[in-house]
């Protein structure tokens, strides 16, 4: 119920913008909005939100495992990509039969995300450089060599595009409905988050962690360790998003495809909104991929910019975040 | 290799940067973290080219430009300050917001698509002897100093890094907080405005969909790596200024653009551990 | 020269009430001109919130206030700051990074053509320096200076505005016996000038020897007041605490076992060659609490460190025969440690927190909170009820969060936690510090139960009546070294303040 309240005025606020822009550009707010609605849970529009979503939750719930221990990832496009394309390398290279490739593959995603974010943590352990800092220089590197890698030795040869060739037929994730069944892979990742962080010491030793760090390294636990630990599950996870991206349609790496629709921003803003818990954060992702597909059906129903729900979605955080300022403040002085 | 074209070049890309890390030194020195430099810039990049391409001059698009981005920095300065809300996701929402707000309005105001370029719209130019470089380029040097100036020698300074270092003990002595942090994201926002109208009409002539990609990141870095000490940060912005430089120069023997384009990351990091080393030397505990 | 009448500072029926709490009821206070006026009471009752009424960081509910006879009302310190009223905070209010001269001028600067003015702020700063003996020099950075010399500078800043009324809050509460001479000192002949002096704290001797008038609170409200001259110890403390007090309580010594605990010169390098710890060694035995007696800042953050693994050191510590040597804070704990640190709210808990997690941290890696890999949530319920009962924690449940407790709460949370622990070694630091009276004998009563239940403990305490009271031996650290040891029936308030002090041969 309190919650609730706390959603009232930032998405008030945010549909009034909102509204305003709409009639700056000539269209009816009402139109514009049953189009957004209709088009994320509409029978056409909900499968386009929940192929959206596999990233955004998936990139959200990366970035969340270290929130809860209080440390920010910036780095989550770098871990996503390196793990795209490293998934991507496994599917068009290692012989073996199909299914065993596609393990192979997510597997090497999952890898190369959770070493790259591993180096970040280890570069604020032993010299100093701040996680935030770390992470985030670490990402350009591994963009720009993806970017390299498909413009020469993965590139498609029968395309002028920055691309890969298409995985063979055997080497991809099925799609149910238009959906690929990463989105299971996700579910699943989610499932042990919700139970490591609720039942295991381990859980515990990140929540402390991220309530109070000092507190915490009184109490025994070692911060660095923790730090290699979430940083490799973070980037790990990451990394399994951008298998699962390359291993769906289109079967390929596309330089900047997956870097260009904010996946991994958006994501960081749901884990930040819901404090990093597994369900919250779980949610907050599900529905900014509902704005963002039914920015889609928007437009092509109005010809507004869908670009307009990703200013509503800022406009709604930035009003959380100022209320929540507002409640926590009077939570302290009481 | 090393000639006058690789440091013309070199200051072309770290002006925009070096606008940005004041902004953020200014705004870290009375204990601001402020990460929303990326959308600030981007904001200035878009008032910069609506403003030349609608009047017809440059300067009125370096005006609108610094106009935009103070107004858009009021969204971290009454979320963070006023209502006590989180900087680090106002900033990244922020950040988020430039983005969505720019490609909407270059739809809705330019009927284009990714991009807006066009023969009519007005560049900076040059200005004085440098091949190249316009009148923003002398400026964010002179800001250096000036800046300085401001932080040490001026009451104002004082109060600011009193302010940074201990609110209430600031506040105890009758320094508004308040005004003053207020103030130097305000001013911060019109830095960057400045620095947003040097990327898209003095560095190029034209605006695109995240254009500024992840220069007020790289600010956000050097204000770290510079100490958040005007003189640090434009080090620090030279130095990142001249890695982009000397990567663009290498391409062209052959290397690719990627390898290069990630020079000045490794290059900021390696720097930092460096700075970080020698700290730890210099100091026995 | 300002008359005795009317009084510098005239308070009337002050009332201020926070939720739940009436701070101050009904307090009336009058302080002449040229006067030392002394503020005494125990904690909580109400000597701060009625100075923050003065000095403008509270607006009274009720009451009013008056300088010189003239009714004044402040909304922020910086009216009262015009009006002449000045304080010195307990964690003072000062920038480290900014020099002597820069804190002392800071929010009202000489300017030359629109810019700082130093050599002005320097030559008016020097000055004030040499006029009333205060021994700085303008240009040193405040964070490299210990703090007696950090309390001048506050004192310095009033000086500078010009203030006539001067608030101290416990100003004595960092410094050597020495350093406090020197400070009455100042205050004297700052009163001698005509200013206004007055002095909270809860020092019975101190108050006794430099204030001219005392006034005690008790619960929000005036107790006694009277002449300085015409009080004694014993009056003045049962009109703190409402009742008879046996001021040399001293618990009954312990009776030693086996060495517990054994540190071998541990050594913190510091700079210019000074060592934060200085080749420390020290044995506790079970059945034991050893005492750590020193001013803050003397070597017992790296003591503390050095013992719990919070922080890398040489030399050498064994508990229990085990050495822990290279042994993470972790390991140490498993080895037989349990630590109540100095910091509640950042080290000892976490605010946010319930206190239920907030017990179940040490136990959570075993049984009976974990079984099978997971944590069981009614094993932490019981876990949380069962120290609550038996330390008597006040709060609303088990999930109440940490910060909502009162400090004396938290403490005997804290407390509980790290007992329920059985350790052999015991570590702690600063237990009663920002303590309500009740709590705090609870608290060293429990103290001396776990000694006689045959734990080894080791106090470090800047509060030498809690070091002499409780402990069985006593060590002096002083500039990271420990310079005397005494037994319980050596130490005393005079030998012991002097080897704080470093007068200790």
């Amino acid at each position: 119920m309190k919650r609730l309240r706390v959603l009232a005025i930032p998405v008030a606020a945010a549909l009034v913008l909102g509204a305003i822009l709409l009639l700056a550009t000539g269209t009816d707010p009402l139109a514009a909005y049953g189009a957004i609605v209709s088009g994320a849970f509409g029978p056409d529009g909900i499968g386009d939100t929940l192929a959206y979503a596999v990233p955004v939750a998936g990139m959200a719930l990366a970035l969340a495992i270290p929130l809860r221990a209080g440390m920010v990832n910036l780095g989550g496009e770098g871990q996503l990509v390196l793990g795209a394309i490293s998934a991507l390398a496994v599917g068009l290279y290692v012989p073996g039969p199909g299914p065993v490739k596609v393990v192979l593959a997510l597997l090497a995603g999952v890898l190369a995300g959770a070493a790259y974010a591993a180096l970040a943590a280890v570069c604020e352990n032993r010299f100093g450089v701040p996680l935030l800092v770390s992470t985030l220089l670490l990402s350009y590197p591994a963009m720009s060599l993806a970017g390299y890698l498909v413009r020469f030795p993965l590139k498609d040869a029968g395309s002028s595009l920055p691309q890969s060739p298409q995985l063979p037929e055997g080497t991809r994730l099925p799609e149910l409905g238009g959906v690929t069944t990463g989105i299971f892979l996700v579910l699943a990742v989610i499932a042990v988050y919700a139970v490591i962080d609720a039942r295991t010491p381990a859980g515990f030793e990140t929540k402390v962690t991220g309530w109070a760090p000092r507190f915490a390294v009184y109490a025994g636990i070692d911060r660095p360790k923790l730090t290699v630990r979430l940083l490799a599950a973070s980037g790990g996870t990451a990394g399994l998003v951008g298998a699962i991206a390359v291993l769906g349609f289109p079967y390929r790496f596309i330089d900047g495809a997956l870097i260009t629709p904010q996946y991994t921003w958006i994501g960081l803003l749901a884990a930040l909104l819901a404090g990093a818990s597994p369900l919250g954060t779980l949610l907050a992702a599900v529905f900014f991929a509902a704005l963002t597909s039914g920015g889609f059906a928007m437009e092509r129903a109005t010809q507004v910019p869908r670009e307009l729900t990703a200013v509503l979605q800022a406009v709604l955080i930035i009003f959380l975040a100022a209320t929540s300022g507002v409640f926590r403040r009077k939570a302290r002085r009481a | 290799m090393i000639d006058a074209s690789l440091f013309s070049s070199a200051l072309t890309a770290l002006t925009p940067i070096l606008f940005a890390a004041l902004a953020g030194a200014l705004c870290r020195r009375a204990g601001v973290f402020n990460i929303s430099l990326e959308g600030s810039l981007l904001v200035g990049c878009f008032g910069a080219v609506a403003g030349s391409w609608y009047t017809g001059s440059a300067w009125i698009g370096v005006v609108v430009a610094v106009i935009a981005a103070t107004a858009y920095s009021l969204i971290l300065a009454i979320g963070s300050i006023t209502f006590d809300g989180d900087p680090i996701v106002l900033g990244v929402a922020s950040n988020l917001l430039a983005v969505g707000l720019t490609s909407f309005l270059i739809r809705t105001v330019f009927g284009t698509e990714g991009s807006f370029s066009d023969p009519a719209l007005r560049g900076l130019g040059q200005f004085g002897p440098l091949p190249g470089q316009s009148l923003l380029v002398y400026l964010s040097w002179l800001a250096v100093p000036a800046l300085a100036v401001l932080l040490y020698r001026h009451p104002w300074g004082l109060r600011l890094r009193g302010v940074g270092e201990r609110p209430e003990a600031a506040s105890s002595l009758g320094v508004n907080v308040t005004k003053y942090r207020y103030g130097v994201i305000l001013a911060g926002g019109a830095l960057c405005g400045l620095g947003g109208a040097q990327l898209a009409l003095g560095s190029v002539t034209l605006f695109a969909e995240n254009l500024t990609a992840g220069r007020g990141w790289i600010a956000v870095v050097a204000v770290m790596l510079g100490r958040a000490h005007p003189l640090g940060v434009l080090l620090a912005a030279l130095l990142f200024g001249l890695a982009e430089a000397f990567g663009f120069r290498l391409q062209g023997i052959g290397l690719p653009q990627q390898a290069t384009d990630a020079a000045p990351y490794v290059v900021t990091l390696v720097a930092l551990f460096l700075s970080n080393v020698k700290r730890k030397k210099g100091q026995p505990a | 020269m300002t008359p005795p009448n009317p009084e510098a500072v005239s308070l009337r029926g002050i009332v201020k009430r926070f939720p739940g709490v009436l701070a101050n009821d009904q307090v009336d206070l009058d302080v002449g001109a040229g006067e030392i006026h002394a503020l005494m009471g125990e904690n909580g009752a109400g000597k701060s919130t009625l100075m923050s009424v003065l000095y403008g960081l509270h607006r009274p509910d009720e009451g009013t206030i008056s300088l010189h006879g003239e009714e004044v009302s402040f909304g922020s310190p910086a009216q009262a700051i015009d009006a002449g009223v000045g304080m010195v905070q307990q964690g003072f209010a000062l920038f480290g990074e900014l020099t002597v001269t820069e804190n002392v001028v800071f929010g009202s600067e000489p300017t030359r053509r629109g810019l700082l003015d130093r050599k002005a702020a320097t030559a008016r700063v020097t000055e004030l320096i040499e006029r009333h003996e205060l021994r700085l020099r303008p240009g040193d950075r405040v964070r490299d200076l210990p703090v007696g010399l950090r309390q001048r500078v506050e004192i310095l800043k009033l000086l500078y505005r010009e203030a006539d009324v001067l608030i101290l809050d416990e100003p004595t509460a960092v410094l050597t016996p020495p350093e406090t001479d020197r400070l009455f000192g100042v205050l004297r002949t700052l009163a001698a000038e005509g200013r206004t002096i007055l002095l909270v704290s809860h020092k019975l001797q101190e108050v006794l020897a430099v204030s001219d008038h005392v006034t005690v609170l008790r619960d929000g409200r005036v107790s006694a007041r009277g002449r300085t001259a015409d009080q004694t110890a014993a009056g003045l403390a049962a009109a703190m605490t409402g009742r008879e007090v046996d001021l040399d309580r001293v618990h009954p010594a312990g009776t030693p076992g086996d060495a517990v605990l054994e540190a071998r010169s541990l050594t913190v390098p510091g700079p210019e060659g000074k060592p934060l710890l200085g080749n420390v060694s020290l044995t506790v035995r079970a059945g034991e609490i050893v005492g750590v007696a020193g001013v803050a800042g003397n070597g017992q953050g790296e003591l503390s460190g050095a013992l719990s693994g919070l922080l890398k050191t040489d030399g050498e510590v064994v508990l229990k025969g085990q050495s822990l040597a290279g042994l993470s804070v972790r390991a140490r704990r498993d080895a037989g440690l349990a630590h109540v640190p100095e910091d509640r709210a950042e080290v000892g808990s976490a605010p946010v927190a319930s206190l239920r997690e907030n017990l179940a941290v040490g136990f959570h890696r075993r049984k009976p909170l974990v079984r099978k890999g997971f944590l069981r949530r009614k094993a932490i319920d019981d876990h949380a009820s069962a120290i609550i009962d038996a330390y008597d924690v006040r709060a609303s449940g088990p999930a109440a969060a940490m910060g909502t407790l009162s400090g004396g709460n938290q403490q005997k949370a804290i407390f509980g936690r790290e007992l329920t622990h059985d350790a052999p070694f015991l570590l702690v630091e600063q237990p009663t510090r920002g303590v309500d009276v009740g709590a705090i004998e609870n608290i060293h009563a429990r103290l001396v139960a776990h000694r006689d239940a045959g734990h080894a403990v080791l106090l470090i305490s800047a509060e030498l009546s809690e070091i002499l009271a409780l402990s069985d031996r006593v060590l002096v650290l002083f500039e990271g070294r420990i310079v005397a040891e005494f037994t319980k029936a050596e130490a005393d308030q005079h030998n012991v303040g002097l080897a704080m002090a470093g007068g200790a041969g």
